[in-house]
């Protein structure tokens, strides 16, 4: 087994914690590694986030062993702490026991009503047990109190769109685009939702705004060059229309197929770019 | 290593703006008790601290760290769909992948303790 470079593995699950990326694999990796290895005393300060990180990718896992040495180590340090318990609660979710979970948070939340944490492992919860309505109206109670949680809004478009419910997905989308403005990825996604809705006009627009923002995105080309057809088919085109087709088209053949080494999948994407 | 270098010459240029703000205060002090008041400072002093302003200056910009890129673009390229459209508070366990990884890691484990 390599030795670990510690240095490295501490910044990688730094940049983990910050943007919120689920890689528990790799992250229970590294944790149980640094717990393994000895390197927990290098850690300092920075071992208490680390725990939490390390008990929410063990669950993930499935590693029960690493997510209760984890969460031993932080109920000697913070024995009075509804984040800790919130670990508590969240591994019984991970073993199944719903019920225990739901005492914790209920004893939580008696305690203090506007704990964000639990009131948001409430709703998954209820996404838990199957009970999407339920589920969806509880996070909107939520999002009516705090509007400007974007990961909540993340949460509640997954939730629409694993009922089908595209206008109101679009809507959840619509309010991130107001809070991240220069994130590319929500335009995409209300793209790609319009372009289900058949509203190809407004989808073309959407895509062409994601080029704007991250120039030749190989997903929003081809999104450009299926809208184009689209319009063109019916009729609806004005003079831009198969001046983006082709760009569309052009930059694909460019940036993919000129930079890909096996010749079958390049003739693949040109028969599929003449016909579609 | 630039930062230690910074935080090196940071540290000279703060302590010689010191020393020749003191230096100051003891020369116009000579000034007053022999009665010379108003003859202007040394030109070493005002060497000093002038040049003691300029290495701390360049020892505080080496101390700031890299620069990132300013436009937004070139940040978002580097951000994957996993990094962006993720919703961790909401994370639910009850998925097949606990079944597979557990068996993975548990074979792993194995083959290194061995």
């Amino acid at each position: 087994m390599a030795r670990l470079d510690f240095e490295a593995a501490s910044l990688e699950l730094q940049q983990y914690r910050q943007s919120g990326e689920r890689a528990s694999e790799r992250v229970a990796y590294l944790a149980s590694r640094i717990i393994k290895d000895g390197y927990s005393a290098k850690l300092k300060d920075d071992i208490w986030p680390f725990y939490e990180q390390a008990v929410t990718a063990a669950l993930d896992v499935g590693d029960f062993r690493l997510a209760d040495e984890c969460i031993e180590n932080l109920k000697r340090r913070f024995s009075s702490s509804s984040r800790v318990q919130r670990l508590v609660g969240m591994r019984y979710e991970a073993e199944g026991k719903l019920a225990d979970a739901q005492k914790i948070y209920d004893a939580i939340l008696e305690e203090d009503e506007s704990n964000i944490l639990v009131s948001k492992r409430q709703i998954a919860l209820l996404k838990l047990r199957g009970l999407k309505s339920e589920a969806i109206s509880a996070l909107v109670t939520y999002l009516d109190t705090y509007y400007s949680d974007a990961e909540a809004w993340i949460e509640l478009c997954s939730l629409y769109l694993s009922v089908h419910a595209y206008q109101k997905a679009a809507y959840c989308l619509e309010e991130l685009i107001l809070l991240q403005a220069a994130n590319p990825i929500w335009h995409l996604k209300y793209a790609e939702i319009m372009y289900t809705l058949g509203d190809y006009s407004l989808a073309l627009k959407q895509y062409c705004r994601v080029i704007d923002l991250h120039e030749d995105h190989l997903r929003a080309m081809y999104g450009i060059q299926l809208c184009a057809s689209k319009i063109l088919d019916n009729g609806e085109a004005d003079g831009t229309t198969e001046a983006l087709k082709e760009l569309a088209t052009e930059r694909i053949l460019a940036t993919e197929v000129n930079q890909c080494t096996i010749d079958s999948i390049k003739q693949v994407v040109r028969e599929y770019l003449s016909v579609a | 290593m630039s930062i230690t270098i910074g935080r090196l010459l940071s540290l000279v240029g703060i302590t010689f703006l010191i020393h020749s703000a003191y230096s100051t205060y003891q020369h116009l002090s000579y000034l007053n008790a022999v009665d010379k008041a108003e003859s202007g400072l040394p030109i070493e002093i005002i060497a000093e601290c002038l040049i003691s302003v300029v290495v701390s200056l360049v020892g505080v910009v080496l101390c700031a760290g890299d620069l990132k890129n300013i436009l937004m673009e070139n940040e978002m390229r580097k951000q994957t769909i996993d990094k962006l459209d993720t919703a961790p508070s909401f994370i639910t366990f009850n998925h097949r992948g606990r079944r597979a990884v557990s068996a993975h890691s548990l074979l792993q484990r194995r083959s290194h303790m061995s």
